[in-house]
């Protein structure tokens, strides 16, 4: 009952702190905020641009193009050659009539092909490949390249796979930005908090003076450390859900045939629930560190 | 109830205050510490009181070595002893009845209980009526005496005040006296310090004279 009341006590003289300067808790609350809404802002811009990534075909996969004169035969040699291949997990057959079909019907060339003697296409195998190392796909296709009645091998995948290898480089200076800014977050947090410290420096000499241990003294300013960490947390999330809504508007409006795909992905509920948890554990972590430098400073004990 | 054992108090910067003192206050008893400025007077006090640590020899009060303690148990056993300041240590930024709840908030009192108490202290001292007072509005003998208050609310078994009569005119000085020798009457063990004669005449109590850091003759 007691401990419930000394956090009681702390709470609402934290409270009572905040409220008593209202103008420079909101203005400490806000600079934390915007520390913490660039990763968030950050972690939008990311996500989005995955999800464009995942929509593309990055799986590995390479073209083999027959030659014109290849026979169905050859063509069926190839494919089993391919199919034996230990890099190829799988193997499609597009025969040349179909793929000449595909083109009439996915371009308005029709009338030219139309106008042509005969089939300009050849045969293709689609192979997917085990590995995206470059090194064992080159190898592969150099392999391939070679069998009869091949004529070009191709591997279209490699440029999604960079922009995959973008967006990995990407989180992670991400996670590299958002944990400096995390400690520089814990730091100002501190310092603000610090700030309250000297401000009540005289309540925390008098205080340790007339009994109050080193967690009594603490107490207060942790939670308003938490509290002013929390708010900050939740204000980041606000400012990220209204940056992505403005940002998003322009990309529809940028790209009308893709806006299917070109959207901005907010960032669910778990995420902003982490945002303002971490937001508030730094927030305690400040608090933590300001006081400790007040208490060794009062010790009346040494 | 307070044992000094060959306590020592060299403090951070070589100034030697206290010598090897030992002496003993007995429970309920009433004693007043004497000596010039500079002969330890402040430093036996916050030595008993657990506001400093004896540097060499022991310091028992309450059958507690207070040298044996942490941090955490010397700040609650502080809790248990009334101090009056020499400066008074007010909180210039609350009423009267806001200086004197602190040592009750700490504690963890219910607001009722400390309502109460509160009011108990202030009335013992004369000051109920100055509750909602901030302390720059009390005279000096005025914030003496919520000093008191503040020293008493926990109801301790021991209260050792630290010059009480230092800057008080005569009258104030007699009233502050008479208020000490009442809490010594009902039971509580009462250490004093001055420099003042007159002050150890009117309380005709035992004395602890210091000088130089050491016992005097």
């Amino acid at each position: 009952m007691s401990w419930l009341r000394l956090h009681g006590h702390a709470l609402g003289e934290a409270l009572r702190r905040m409220s008593a300067q209202p103008v420079a808790s909101a203005f400490s609350v806000l600079v934390l905020a915007i520390a913490i809404a660039l990763p968030v802002l950050a972690a939008v811009v990311l996500q989005s641009a995955g999800a464009i990534a995942s929509s593309l075909e990055t799986d590995p996969h390479v073209n083999v193009y027959l030659a014109l004169d290849a026979s169905d035969e050859d063509a069926k040699r190839v494919g089993d050659a391919l199919r034996a291949s230990p890099d190829a997990s799988s193997v499609q057959f597009v025969p040349r009539a179909k793929a000449l079909e595909e083109l009439k019907a996915s371009t308005h060339l029709a009338d030219v092909i139309d106008s042509l003697q005969g089939n300009p296409l050849p045969d293709a195998y689609i192979v997917r490949v085990h590995s995206e190392d470059p090194g064992r796909v080159a190898a592969a296709r150099e392999a391939w390249a070679k069998l009869p009645k091949v004529d070009q091998v191709a591997a279209d995948f490699e440029w999604a796979r960079r922009l995959g290898n973008w967006i990995r480089f990407g989180r992670r200076l991400l996670t590299a930005i958002a944990l400096a800014l995390g400690v520089s977050v814990a730091f100002i947090a501190g310092h603000l908090i610090r700030l309250q410290a000297l401000a009540h420096r005289e309540e925390i000499e008098v205080s340790q003076l007339i009994g109050a241990t080193a967690s009594d003294v603490r107490r207060p300013f942790l939670y308003h450390g938490l509290l002013q960490g929390a708010l900050a947390g939740a204000v980041a999330v606000g400012l990220g859900v209204l940056a992505a809504a403005w940002l998003g508007a322009e990309l529809r409006a940028l790209t009308p045939e893709y806006a299917s795909e070109l959207k901005i992905v907010s960032l669910d509920l778990t995420w902003n629930l982490a945002v303002v948890g971490l937001a508030a554990a730094l927030g305690l972590a400040g608090a933590w560190w300001a006081v400790a430098r007040e208490l060794r400073q009062f010790s009346p004990g040494r | 109830m307070i044992q000094f054992s060959a306590a020592a108090k060299r403090y951070p910067g070589g100034q030697e205050a206290l010598r090897g003192v030992s002496c003993e206050i007995a429970a309920g008893e009433m004693v007043a510490v004497t000596g010039h400025s500079g002969a330890g007077k402040s430093t036996l006090l916050k030595l008993a009181a657990g506001i400093e640590r004896a540097s060499g020899g022991t310091v028992v009060v309450q059958g507690q070595n207070l040298g044996a303690l942490g941090e955490t148990a010397l700040a609650v056993l502080r809790r248990r002893i009334g101090f009056v300041f020499q400066d008074h240590k007010l909180l210039f930024d609350r009423n009267a009845y806001d200086n004197v709840a602190l040592p009750l908030r700490v504690g963890g009192f219910g607001r009722d209980e400390i309502g109460r108490r509160v009011r108990a202290a202030l009335d013992k001292v004369g000051l109920l009526a100055r509750e909602k007072a901030m302390p720059v509005a009390l005279s000096g003998g005025e914030q003496q005496r919520l000093c008191i208050a503040r020293a008493i609310v926990n109801r301790p078994a021991i209260l050792i005040a630290d010059e009480p009569t230092g800057h008080l005119d005569a009258e104030y000085a007699r009233a502050i006296l008479d208020l000490f020798q009442s809490f010594h009457r009902v039971g509580v063990t009462v250490m004093l310090s001055t420099h003042d004669e007159s002050v150890l005449e009117r309380l005709g109590c035992r004395r602890i004279a210091l000088a130089a850091g050491t016992l005097a003759p």
